[in-house]
């Protein structure tokens, strides 16, 4: 047998096997589009399934209280009830969820107490989703009310009651990490600028909520799971260990979903439908959350966080030191990871920017609001909010521009790769000229002398100028410190070419907006030479596709890329092993190029994809000893060159480094404390652009949900910790007349390292537009001597900072 | 609570009889009795549009409307859009294919469903008359700007069309 020879990921697009990339680069449509726009798509409420019930869940008008009893005889007994299920049988069948740390999990519905309002007590599967409502009113519960950990100082005062009482603490973890001799620095420092922070809960609120089919099949012991999933394998694991079940019988089918970012949430209501379908010998059942279930206790909040930052500086403007103290509210437990957004800022603690030394004071709290979830970016939007602003608290001190002092501080061009005091390396990149690029786009000088015009009018106008870098195409390693195992995230594909040369591309992941299954269609294109309509990309259910993550850490881009390009090379060196049969010549002699593999000395003799698949699956006679029938390949990408953390977390994380600088104008309004925004530049650096459309659509979402939790949104809670927000009326998305439209500009450093070049792209603005909005608030009220330090800088909020006393 | 009630509509030109409870939504009617999924539920409290449909050519929530209430209507969804003989987009869905007027596509029926409102009473809309059009559809992905482009290159393509 021949040995197998190296496989060969590209990482310029001019390295693909083409004359010129007709795809891979283009703003090309999306082929996802056709069925979405046409309300065809199978988004999983539009599935039926032969004798399927419909599960509403009973929910806890309480904190924290335990359970007394529970009365479900009357809804048993309403016609259309087939099954009613409560803690006790939670209790007997399930584990409570995996997390990280260990030991801070809950079961999917409350065992002997609740935790949060919102945790499910009792569910109910009916006929329809309307009895099911009805039965939840004939359940009587008893409950003992229990004091409320209402915030972190709360949770950690000696005596606090304990959210959960077997761990002895509210406190989930406290540690600190110090890089470098932050001592020092700070002790140098000709200028120390501090401020506190506050940062309240915003979340992802997809437009379509978590909803799921769960089917128990008694006979086999082995569940299925149709649903709006984002990571399907990882969920099928965390299934198989809350339900107790072999990891190779839980089948999770993953459907188009209505948006993620993060916060789709999931695991409990999976659970829930699934015991169900148990308790019904096997019926399925559909569980749709709702708008008011997702708000209260769905996966869609984030980053609840106290902070206490300081900058060094020296005279000259150089930032030699960054320290961070946060205290960060987890809510009722880890259940939702939530842990591993405190961690990610490690990936890009100090920014853009060549600081020497830093330290992080890290406490993660248990209290009783809802569990925290990720949500896009995972944990540097606060981190960069905070960074960001002290940069131009120091500017203000120094009498320095504060774009001035930021291109000071950048990691030079010439200092890639570069590794940053927390340890990650980024890749390349340069971030003076991105950030000389969108100031001569937006014009700043001229920005800066129209706020001098309006500020003599004595209206209230702000600039904001903030640089942040995007950690792209995450790692495990990165979140070690909190507790999470390994090295490494598997993203498998397989490209298959039919008899008639069409490919289909076999993904473990389904739609969620991002226009990954595009991607897909054009780098398999580009490399087998045949047109995008040839191609389709299907989703694979997890227990057959190939070990997979799916969208997340702003990765999938690159890693399915990754994962083609592995695949495609594959194919390649068994087609050049065929054709070179067939030519009675050497593999090594044949070369792919524009979909034909053909002699390198001989280009006139060669054979098109179609034809040896053809030859492959229909002419077995021909081929080669030791090649199979099969013109179809898998490959799994990881990204390389990752490694283990020490003991202060550092590592080699994330694998590419964007970067964007955000230049955003703003009025405030003095007698209603309302913000707008006249303007709005980018300009970004993700280095190869895969489809320039899509990364555009995701900058400018990114920027909407940056608003959203910069201006409006928050999950808000009362001093006993009842929600007070629980529909959209209260929960303010921003609309079309919120969001500037941006006006964006790009340069192109290509990844050195990733699939064609390209950078992680997803979370960029999300990381960046908050930051950008608050700096350009406090500008717009330094000549006032005050400022805002919380978010959202809500109209009511501003407005107290406008007429209240000065701080 | 159980009562039904016979409801008569006609749904993207097809005539409907059919029985229904008094408390069915119309957005359920639709979608879970009619089986036209396209019609997408955000909220059920009447905030995000994406259940927008046309009845009798203005547009409704149909999380907020029962099913009864739709009695003797003509009602329109994203199934009705697309050309049934020759299977071609309308131009409006056309035009937020074109132009990256969405990511997810959960909110877009409801957007398309507004955006035909629109236009058919205001053929030339400037970017705020669009604007007041659409504020009342929540999207989360896309930040907005791929819709309004499409609404905009849509409103062209009508016109050029009605010239034609
Ligand atoms: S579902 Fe009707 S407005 Fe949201
Ligand atoms: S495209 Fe996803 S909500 Fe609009």
């Amino acid at each position: 047998m021949r040995p197998l020879m190296a496989i060969e990921i590209p990482t310029r697009p001019d390295q693909l096997p083409t004359t010129a990339p007709r795809f891979v680069g283009k703003a090309v449509k999306r082929i996802e589009d056709p069925a979405l726009v046409s309300g065809t798509v199978e988004f999983i409420d539009n599935l039926s399934l032969p004798g399927m019930l419909h599960c509403a869940i009973l929910r806890s008008p309480h904190p924290h209280a335990r359970i007394v009893s529970i009365d479900t005889t009357a809804a048993l007994s309403l016609e259309g009830v087939e099954a009613v299920l409560t803690g006790d049988d939670v209790a007997r069948w399930c584990a409570p969820g995996i997390t990280a740390p260990e030991g801070w999990g809950n079961y999917c519905m409350a065992v002997g107490k609740v935790r949060f309002v919102g945790e499910p007590v009792v569910a109910v599967a009916a006929a329809s989703r309307y009895i099911a409502e009805d039965a939840l009113e004939l359940v009587q519960v008893e409950y003992e009310l229990l004091p409320p950990v209402a915030n972190p100082d709360e949770a950690m005062a000696p005596g606090a009651p304990l959210v959960f009482e077997d761990r002895g603490t509210n406190v989930i973890q406290s540690r600190s990490y110090t890089w470098g001799d932050i001592d020092r620095v700070f002790a140098e420092a000709d200028r120390v600028v501090s401020r506190k922070f506050r940062w309240n809960r915003v979340g992802a609120n997809p437009t379509e909520t978590f909803g799921c089919i769960c089917q128990w099949d008694l006979a086999d012991n082995s569940l299925t799971c149709r649903g709006a999933y984002q990571t399907p394998r990882f969920m099928a694991l965390g299934r198989a260990a809350s339900l107790k079940l072999p990891a190779n019988k839980v089948k999770v089918i993953s459907h188009a979903q209505g948006g993620g970012f993060g916060g789709k949430g999931g695991p409990r209501g999976t659970d829930i439908a699934a015991l169900l379908s148990r308790k019904t010998n096997g019926r399925p059942v559909k569980y749709i959350e709702d708008r008011i279930e997702y708000l209260l206790a769905g996966g869609g909040q984030s980053w609840d966080r106290y902070y206490e930052a300081a900058l060094a500086v020296k005279a000259d403007g150089t930032v030699t030191g960054f320290r961070v103290r946060l205290v960060d509210d987890q809510g009722a437990g880890a259940e939702g990871y939530g842990t591993i957004s405190a961690a990610k800022p490690l990936a890009a603690f100090t920014g853009n920017y060549r600081i020497e030394a830093a330290f992080y004071d890290m406490t993660l709290v248990a209290t009783n609001r809802a569990p925290t979830y990720p949500y896009r970016g995972y944990g540097p939007p606060p981190h960069n909010l905070v960074l960001e602003s002290l940069m131009d608290i120091a500017a203000r001190e120094l009498a320095v521009d504060p774009a001035e002092l930021r291109r000071r501080n950048y990691i030079r061009p010439e200092q890639f790769p570069y590794t940053v005091p927390s340890g990650n390396e980024y890749d390349s990149g340069n971030y003076a000229a991105v950030h000389d690029r969108v100031l001569e786009m937006a014009d700043y000088q001229a920005l800066r002398k129209a706020q001098a015009k309006a500020r003599a009018e004595g209206r209230l106008v702000g600039i904001g100028v903030v640089s942040t870098v995007e950690p792209g195409v995450f790692d495990w390693n990165a979140y070690a410190t909190v507790g999470v195992p390994g090295v490494g995230v598997p993203e498998g594909v397989k490209v298959a070419v039919d008899i008639l040369g069409n490919v289909t591309v076999a993904v473990g992941f389904n739609l969620q907006g991002q226009g990954q299954f595009t991607v897909a269609a054009q780098v398999v294109a580009d490399y087998l030479g045949v047109d995008m309509n040839s191609v389709r990309v299907a989703t694979a259910s997890t227990d057959v596709a190939m070990p997979h993550f799916g969208q997340g850490g702003s990765r999938l881009g690159v890693a399915v890329s990754g994962a083609i390009l592995g695949a495609c090379d594959k194919l390649r060196q068994t087609f050049s092993r065929v054709v070179a049969h067939l030519m009675h010549a050497e593999p090594e002699q044949v070369e792919l190029i524009d979909g034909r593999l053909q002699l390198k000395h001989a280009p006139e003799h060669g054979m098109s994809v179609a034809e040896v698949a053809g030859v492959m699956l229909a002419r077995s006679d021909l081929l080669p000893p030791g090649v199979e029938p099969c013109p179809e390949a898998t490959y799994v990408w990881t990204a390389p060159n990752r490694n283990l953390p020490d003991d202060q977390g550092r590592c080699r994380s994330y694998l590419t480094a964007a970067n964007a600088t955000h230049v955003v104008q703003v009025e405030i309004d003095r007698d209603t404390g309302q913000v707008t925004i006249p303007a709005y530049f980018i300009v970004d650096d993700c280095g190869t652009r895969l489809n320039p459309a899509s990364v555009e659509g995701q900058l400018q979402g990114g920027v909407a949900q940056g608003v959203g939790a910069a201006l409006y949104e928050e999950y808000v809670y009362d001093a006993q910790c009842q929600p007070l927000v629980s529909t959209f009326v209260d929960y303010l998305v921003p609309t079309i007349h919120e969001v500037p439209m941006t006006t964006k500009d790009h340069l192109v450093t290509p990844s050195p390292v990733a699939p064609l070049g390209a950078k992680g792209c997803g979370e960029g603005a999300i990381h960046t537009t908050p930051a950008a909005l608050l700096c350009a608030i406090n500008d717009a009220l330094s000549p006032l001597g005050r400022e805002i330090l919380e978010t959202p800088a809500s109209p009511h909020r501003l407005w107290k900072v406008l007429h209240g006393p000065c701080a | 609570m159980t009562t039904k009630q016979q409801i008569r509509v006609t749904v993207n030109g097809t005539p409907y009889v059919r029985e229904v409870e008094a408390r069915l939504t119309l957005a359920d009617f639709l979608r879970h009795e009619l089986h036209l999924g396209g019609t997408h539920v955000g909220c059920e409290h009447g905030i995000c549009g994406a259940c927008t449909i046309l009845i009798d050519g203005r547009s409704a929530r149909s999380c907020l409307t029962l099913a009864v209430q739709a009695d003797g209507a003509s009602i329109t969804t994203v199934e009705g859009l697309r050309n049934r003989e020759t299977g071609h987009l309308h131009p409006i869905q056309q035009s937020f294919v074109d132009a990256h007027g969405l990511q997810c596509g959960f909110c877009t029926p409801g957007f398309m469903m507004t955006t035909l409102e629109l236009l058919n009473e205001n053929p030339s809309p400037s970017d705020d008359e669009i604007k007041e059009a659409l504020g009342g559809n929540l999207c989360r992905c896309t930040g907005y700007q791929g819709i309004l482009d499409s609404v905009r290159l849509a409103a062209s393509r009508l016109r050029t069309a009605q010239d034609a």
